[in-house]
This record gives structure tokens, sequence and C-alpha cells, in this order.
């Protein structure tokens, strides 16, 4: 019931986000966006054929009726039709949006899990030489373009070994989609693996330091007992908080890259297509639903916060 | 008028040591020092400065001038006069890579200098102002582009622009700043509290005054840092949006030779993407080091080191 | 000097800080033991090794930076310096445990109180789940926490200062340790918390026969509760004393400084409390001589020059070439 009052009140402060993104993509993309009245036009129009194509892509409408109508689409999942396709946007996005899921959920997991293992690890030993093997390493990672690791990974183990396909997405089970996934899973760990262990480690350092990790090695606790309790545990909003806001990232960034790189037929894929037609109906919808992700995770992030800390109470939480 | 900088620094320690060492040792002597006893950062400062005058050569025209210049050998190996080869044109790969160097610092700079001024702006107004509509109306422009995706902003920018060669800049600026904004925001909430701004205000300066002389350039180890991190995510940035068609429109840069590179490794052609992909890295990691070790001088209890 | 009685054995222990580019030698040979049912006070100012000492004997040095670079300790005839980690964790909590100065801070904030109690109990004595829960519930009795079953069940911001650090005590002695190393157990609380924070520790003390070494800068509460008392100054022992003796005549000039610095309450008219002038010396650049000489009004050419050896007076020993009443007044 808490939660549920909370839940509410976070997605009326939500509002004012979800506005301003809308108001954004709005603004950008079919306010000053490109004109479509003359590919709706045959040779040579009069002034009146234009007229009546302008009346109906609603171009003589006022800024705030047509801002108005954009909202009323994006609260009615009704984007239209996919200017380049022709599809509904919606069965679009029910066809791949799975697709992206299932290609980034594994590179996602283990960027995540391998970042916070090597965090710790790091952390342990801060100041020796495994500490500074991950840190250099982090900082080697980071400095990779993923666009190169995406090109040397597909070429190292699709051309040159032939262990993986090169492109495309023809998974119907498990081996076939572990035969898939290998290596955009690869790519997207070892982009990640820079950025997520260095933060991590930066987290856990922080958390090493505290008294009471003091106190539980005075106490006689073992060195796993201690990372787990007193440093994992204590660090769990900061790591919550990356996690949680590395989706959005992931999932339309991440996937842009890789799907359209791998011919996958995933969102990504789908967006890129419509960056690069100009297909307008398929990017306000990503735009649009990327917001509303992000307004839910703000909440689901601060449920996780009462959740990981029994210091914070949902009536006052207070976002960084 | 020129007040005590960035030496007061809020907490136990403060209180318990005179503010001034004897010696009168700024705390910005002591980061250069820490900084030059900073191998890495060391090493990566020589790798900028090196990319730095090969960029400054293209300018002067010294080199890499010859980038666009087509020849007879396509896909030469690498030989005395073309040290990297040549492309499916005859063209020149290491002049091109050379030459793309200069692209690279003049979206960096660009995108470093613009959004550290935007977000120290942004940054200082909703900090000095906290809590106010002023900063409400920051942070909701910030949550606003944070939460729009980086590549789709790009791309709408581009519409909205029409195809504008700065639309990379713009849309890298407009997003870039929000960091940026929200340290400063931070380090101004703490430093208006404190003695030699009461002090400021007791003599009756004006807000602005205030903020933008006394305030902002305290925040100075932030802009710094943030403007060096800046610069590797705009550099970065560029090759993943010059391989989405939305980056560098003319000329030649890493991203577009890796762009062009992505149908001619499968063939067998690796030059085009090994110099391309060798040049971002290397100047890319000597940044990341710079950077680091830059952080740490300025903030030695950050990394714990 | 050896002696067969002692639980600590604390042998001319050294630690030093530092890597490479130098070393600090925070503590400096120092020496002393503790009997089962005494307690050992450590006094001195803030940065003068006692809090170091304390870490030494437990293990917790932090790494890599510091190490013990000679002497030894003996727990009950066991060599503590350079056991290998998993033998010290096994004595730490069990056979000698410590209390912490910011009972806010030393308790894992994401646990209950029981989690963290029986955790360790269960750890060293093998219990059951039920029965760890028991023994913790019949500590925070013993430490006198009202309403200790629901305590098991809070978390240790739900409580204040002086409970939290009862919680501590509770903790340090559920596995029935034979030494105790309390490290300014009481600086962070109000006085009247601390007079009975002290109490319980000194009851538990008894209970247990257990030897206690007490860190504090607070020369009253050294008053109260030790039985002997070690005096610190820049990482070495100046003084070392049996506590009637060391308020009584105190040998050493610091020692002398110290105690009157104390504020007296029968006292007629206000006067200025005299303070020991001057700032401990930072540790990188000790004089080759007496360390305290640069605040000593009775140091002279000498005392910069030799370092002075720890010396028997009477029950004390001291190590200074001017002690007090060494002489007739002139």
């Amino acid at each position: 019931m808490e939660i549920l009052k909370y839940t509410l009140r976070k997605l009326a402060g939500g509002i004012p986000l979800l506005l301003g993104v809308t108001l954004v993509s709005f603004v950008l993309m079919v306010y000053f966006g490109p004109d479509k009245t003359w590919e709706l036009l045959s040779k040579n129009p009069t002034a009146e054929e234009i007229a009546q194509v302008r009346s109906q892509l609603g171009y003589d409408q006022p800024f705030w009726v047509r801002y108005g109508n954009y909202l009323r689409e994006l609260a009615t999942l009704e984007f239209g039709y996919s200017d380049s396709t022709g599809e509904r946007v919606t069965t679009i996005l029910q066809r791949t949006v799975p697709v992206t899921l299932a290609l980034l959920a594994p590179g996602f997991v283990l960027g995540i899990v391998l970042g916070i293992a090597l965090g710790l690890l790091a952390a342990w030993h801060r100041g020796g030489w495994i500490d500074r093997a991950v840190t250099g390493l982090a900082v080697v990672g980071m400095s990779v373009s993923f666009l190169v690791v995406i090109i040397a990974f597909q070429l190292l183990f699709g051309v040159v070994l032939g262990w993986f396909p090169v492109r495309g997405w023809n998974v119907h089970d498990l081996p076939s989609y572990l035969h898939y996934v290998t290596v955009p899973t690869l790519a997207s760990v070892f982009v990640a693996l820079g950025y997520n262990t260095r933060f991590f480690r930066a987290v856990l350092v922080e958390e090493m330091a505290r008294d009471h990790v003091r106190t539980a090695r005075a106490f006689g606790a073992s060195p796993v007992e201690i990372l787990r309790k007193n440093v994992l545990m204590n660090a769990m909003i900061p790591i919550v908080t990356r996690t949680m806001f590395s989706i959005p990232l992931v999932v339309i960034s991440g996937s842009l890259l890789i799907e359209s790189y791998f011919g996958i037929p995933g969102v990504g894929k789908v967006t890129y297509d419509a960056i690069t037609s100009g297909d307008q109906p398929v990017l306000k919808a990503v735009i649009g639903l990327t917001a509303v992700m992000f307004v839910g995770i703000l909440i689901v992030n601060d449920i996780l916060y009462k959740f990981f800390d029994p210091r914070i109470s949902l009536g006052r939480t207070a976002l960084q | 008028m020129s007040l005590p900088v960035h030496d007061i620094n809020p907490g136990a320690d403060a209180r318990l040591q005179p503010v001034r060492r004897p010696g009168g040792i700024s705390p910005w002597s002591r980061a250069f020092d820490r900084l030059i006893g900073d191998r890495p950062a060391m090493a990566g400062l020589a790798i900028v400065t090196v990319f730095f005058v090969i960029a400054l050569g293209v300018w002067f025209g010294w080199w890499g001038g010859k980038w666009a210049e087509t020849g007879d050998g396509q896909w030469l190996p690498p030989s005395p006069e073309h040290w990297l080869g040549t492309t499916i044109l005859g063209q020149d790969i290491f002049a091109r890579a050379i030459f793309s160097t200069r692209t690279a610092f003049e979206i960096g700079l660009v995108v470093a200098a613009a959004s550290t001024l935007l977000g120290a702006l942004f940054g200082a107004l909703s900090g000095y102002f906290a809590h106010t509509a002023i900063d409400g109306l920051v942070l909701w422009l910030k949550g606003v582009l944070d939460s729009i995706p980086f590549y789709l902003f790009v791309a709408a920018i581009a519409f909205a622009l029409d195809g504008n060669p700065w639309a990379m800049h713009i849309a890298m600026i407009a997003t870039f700043w929000t960091t940026t904004a929200r340290l400063v925001r931070g380090e101004v909430i703490k430093l208006k509290s404190l003695e030699f701004v009461e002090a400021a205000r007791a003599i009756g300066l004006h807000p602005l005054v205030i903020l933008f002389r006394h305030i902002v350039p305290n925040t100075l180890h932030i802009l710094l840092v943030q403007a060096t991190i800046v610069f590797v995510a705009a550099i970065k940035s560029e090759v993943i949006l010059s391989f989405l068609g939305l980056g560098v429109q003319d000329g030649v840069s890493w991203g577009l030779m890796i762009a062009e590179s992505t149908s001619e490794v499968i063939a067998g052609h690796y030059m085009n993407f090994i110099a391309a992909s060798g040049f971002l890295f290397a100047l890319v990691m000597g940044f990341n080091l710079f950077a680091d070790g830059l952080q740490d001088a300025l903030d030695p209890k950050r990394s714990g080191r | 000097m050896s002696n067969n009685d002692a639980l600590l054995e604390v042998e001319n222990l050294c630690v030093e800080f530092g890597d490479r580019r130098g070393a600090v030698r925070a503590v400096d040979r120092i020496s002393f033991e503790v009997e089962p049912g005494r307690t050992l006070g450590i006094v001195g100012e803030s940065g003068c090794g006692k809090s170091t000492t304390s870490l030494a004997i437990m293990g917790l040095l932090p790494r890599p930076a510091g190490r013990i670079t000679a002497g030894a300790i003996r727990l009950s005839g066991t060599e503590l310096a350079g056991l290998p980690e998993n033998r010290m964790r096994r004595i730490r909590g069990a056979e000698m445990s410590m209390i912490f100065q910011e009972p806010m801070t030393a308790l894992n904030p994401v646990y209950t109180i029981g989690a963290q109690m029986s955790a360790v109990v269960r750890r060293h004595a093998g219990l059951s789940r039920r029965a760890a829960r028991r023994r913790a519930l019949e500590m925070l009795e013993r430490v006198g926490i009202p309403l200790a079953q629901r305590r098991l069940a809070e978390y240790p911001h739900e409580l204040s200062g002086g409970m939290r650090q009862r919680v501590m005590i509770a903790m340090a002695l559920s596995c029935r340790p034979r030494l105790l190393i309390a490290d300014e157990p009481t600086t962070a609380l109000d006085v009247t918390t601390q007079a009975q924070v002290l109490e319980q520790i000194k009851a538990l003390q008894r209970d247990f026969d257990t030897a206690v070494v007490l860190i504090t800068h607070d020369l009253g509460v050294v008053a109260e509760t030790c039985d002997e008392v070690v005096v610190m100054y820049c990482g070495r022992m100046v003084e070392r004393a049996p506590v009637e003796a060391l308020f009584s005549a105190p040998r050493h000039r610091y020692t002398e400084g110290l105690i009157q610095a104390i504020p007296k309450i029968r006292t007629r008219r206000l006067t200025r409390l005299p303070v020991v002038p001057g700032s401990v010396p930072d540790l990188s650049e000790l004089p080759p001589g007496c360390c305290f000489a640069a605040r000593c009004a009775h140091a002279d050419t000498h005392c910069l020059r030799r370092q002075p050896a720890l010396e028997r007076m009477g029950p004390s020993r001291v190590a200074c070439f001017h002690p007090a009443d060494a002489e007739p007044v002139r």
C-alpha cells in the first residue's frame, strides 16, 4: 500500500520530465522536422492540393494543437505507420523488442557481474599490483571504441576463426541462440567492462574504508564474508542505480550499433534504419517510449533503495 | 579584490589546521607536484602532446595535406612511400589518419570548451539559486536531456538542422554539459556557505558578481577534469556517429575511415581500420591516463591511492 | 622482563608506515604486559601511536602501508606478530576482541543487531542459529540494554550512541575473550553515558576475568579504571607506572604536564589551566634527541642530542634525563 501510494506520487513527479522529453522530440523532429508535403503530392501541384495535403498532415494547425496530438499518439500508443515499410509502428516494436532483449540481456548481466567481481578484487587488494593491473586494464578497455570492438570481434570470430555467424539472427532453439548471441555478447561485455570495473572499484574502495569493515575484521570475519556483507551489501545503492540507469542506454544505444552491424532485426536496427531514412513515426515512438522507460526506472530505482537500505524510508527518498 | 581560492576544505581538518600551510604552498602547486609525480599521467600527457603537435602541423599545412589526393595504386601495402598503404582510391592512409587528428581535435576542443562553459554557467546558476525556480528549470532541462538517448538526439538535431555539418557538435554540446553542471552545482552549494562568500555578500557585492567572480573560479578543478572527460567522449562519439551517417559531413575523420573499413575488412583490407582505430585508441588512452592523473592530483582522496 | 602470569606480552614493538619513498616509525620499541583481570591504560595525545599499537596487536594494521618491523606480541605465549591471517582470524573476536571509538559507524548499517551479534558467536563458538540468538540476547541483557529482545531485530541507526557502544561491548565479550582492547570507547559519548559504559566494561571484566587494554587520552578515565599506565609520546613510551604512582608522583615532564592540565573541581578561584605548550612534532621529522624536548621547560642541550632510555625510578619507569623529583627542589 505504501509502495502503491509512493509509486503514484512518483509517477506524478515524472510528468514534467515526460512533457519535457516529448516537447523536445516534438520540436526537433516534428515541428522543425522534414516537411513531408512534397512526398505526398503529384508533380506540379496546385495551391489547393498543397493546402489540402498540409491540412491532412496537420501542418496548418497551431503549435500547441500539434503537440497535443503528438501527446495523444504517445498516450494511446498509436504512433501510426512507418514511412518506409508502411507497417504499423506498434507491430514493429512488438516484433523487435523481444529480439533486442534476448540479444542484450546476457552481455548486460555479464558486464555488470564481472565488473563487480573485478571491482571487489581490486578494492580488496587496493594499492597492490592486482589493483594496479585491474585499473590499468580498465583504462585500456575504456579507450577502445565500441565500433572498433564490434568490427574486430566480428572479423576474428566470424571471418578469421569462422566459429560464429557474421550476420543475422536465425534463432529457434537454445543452441542457435547461443550461436548467434555469443559474439555480440563478447563485444558488449568488453566495452562495458572497463567503465563498469572502474566505477564499481571506486564505489567498493570507499566502502572498504568504512569503520564497520574494520569491526568485522576485528571480530574474525573472513574476506569473503566481509566483501559480501560489509562491502557489497553496503554498496548496493550505487550499484543498483548504475545498473538501472544503464538499461535505457544499452537498450537503445547499444542495440543500435550491435544490431545494425550484425544485421539483427531488433529495435536498434529498426531505429538505425529510421535514422538513415528519416522515418519519423518510428523515431517518435522510440524516443517517447524511452522517456517513459526512464521515468519507470526512476521509480523502480527508488523502491529498490528502500529494499537495500533499512535507513531509507519511502516517504523522504531523495534521488541525487 | 582577490579572495583565497579553493584552499577552504570544510570538515575537521580545516578547523584544526591553518588554512594556509607554512611556506605558502597553494593547493594548485601541490596538485601540480602530484601530477608531475604521476608517471601514467605524464605518459598520457606526452601522447596527447604528440597528437596535438600533429594536429597543429595539419592546421599550418606542414603535413597531411595530401589526404584527398588519389593515386594510381589501390590497396598498396605499407611501403616507404605510403607508410600505411593506400585505400581503394589510391589515397595515402597515413596522410588520412594524420589529417583526421586535426578533425578529432577540432571536435574535441569545440565540444569540450562549449559544454564546459555551458555546464559552468547552468551549474553555477542552479547551485547559487538552489531550490528556486531557476534551479528547478535547470534540473528539469538536465533531466530531459539525460533521458533522451544520445544517438536519437543527434538524429533529431540533424533533422531539425537539415543536414547542417554542425548538427553533431550542437547535439554533443547540448547533452554533455549536464554532468558538468551537476558537479558544479554541488560545489557551488558547498562554497556559497563559506566565509569568503559571506564576506563578499556583507560588503554588498552583486550576487552575480559574487557568483562568477568569486565562486565559479573556485570550481576550476572540476571544470578542468570535466573538460578532459568531455574531450574523450566527443572524439569517441564522433566515430560512432560517423558510422551512423550523423557525424563528420566533409573532410575525413577516424570515424569515417572506420565506417569505410567495415566493408573492407571482410575482403581482407585491414590498413584503413588498423590506422584509424590505432590512432583513435592512442589518443583516447593518452587522454584517459591524463584525466585520471589530473583527477587524482586535484582530489587525492578520490582513488585512495 | 618476561612475566609468566602475563596474558599479553608486548616486547619492543616497532610499527612503520610508508612505502619505498620513505617510512615513518609510528610505534617505537613499546613493551608492556597485562595480566588476566587487570587493566592497562595507554595514554597520549592523538597521533602518538596508541591506536596503532592496538591495531598491531589485533593484526589489523592497514595494508600494505603499515607493518610490524620488530618486536614480539605474545598472547598466552603464542606469538601473534607474523601469524598467518587465517590463524589470526580464529583468534580475533574469540580470544581477543576490540571495541572502537566510533559507535555510530562501527556497526554494519544494513544488518540487524541480532544478525551481527549471532554471526560472531556462530563463527567462533560454532553455535546453532538459535543458540547464537540466545547468546546474543543474553549478552545484550548483561550490558543493560532494555527491551533486548526487540533490539535484536533493530538496525544500528535505530539505536543511540551509548546503546550502540554497549552492543559493541556485548558483541566483543560474547565469545568470552581473554583480552579486550578498547580504543577510546567513551570518547564519542556524552558524560553520563561514558560512566555507564566504563562501568559495564569493568563489570564484565570481573565476571570473565578478562585482561583489558584501554586506549584513551582522558586521564580521568585512566584514574578510574586502570591498574597500570603507559604514557606514549611520538610513538615512544615515555613513562610506565602503576596508576597510583603515576598520579601521585608523575616522573616524566610530559606526564606531569598532562596531569596538571586536568581540571580540579575544588579550586577556590578560577585559574587558567596550565597547558602543555607547543604541539606534537611531525613523525617524519623527529628530532635526534628526546622527542619532547622542544616543548619541555627542563630540556637542555643534552636532551636535544641524546635519546633517553627507559629507566626504573621507584615503581615507575621513565625515559627522561631530568625526571620530576629526581633531586631535592633547588
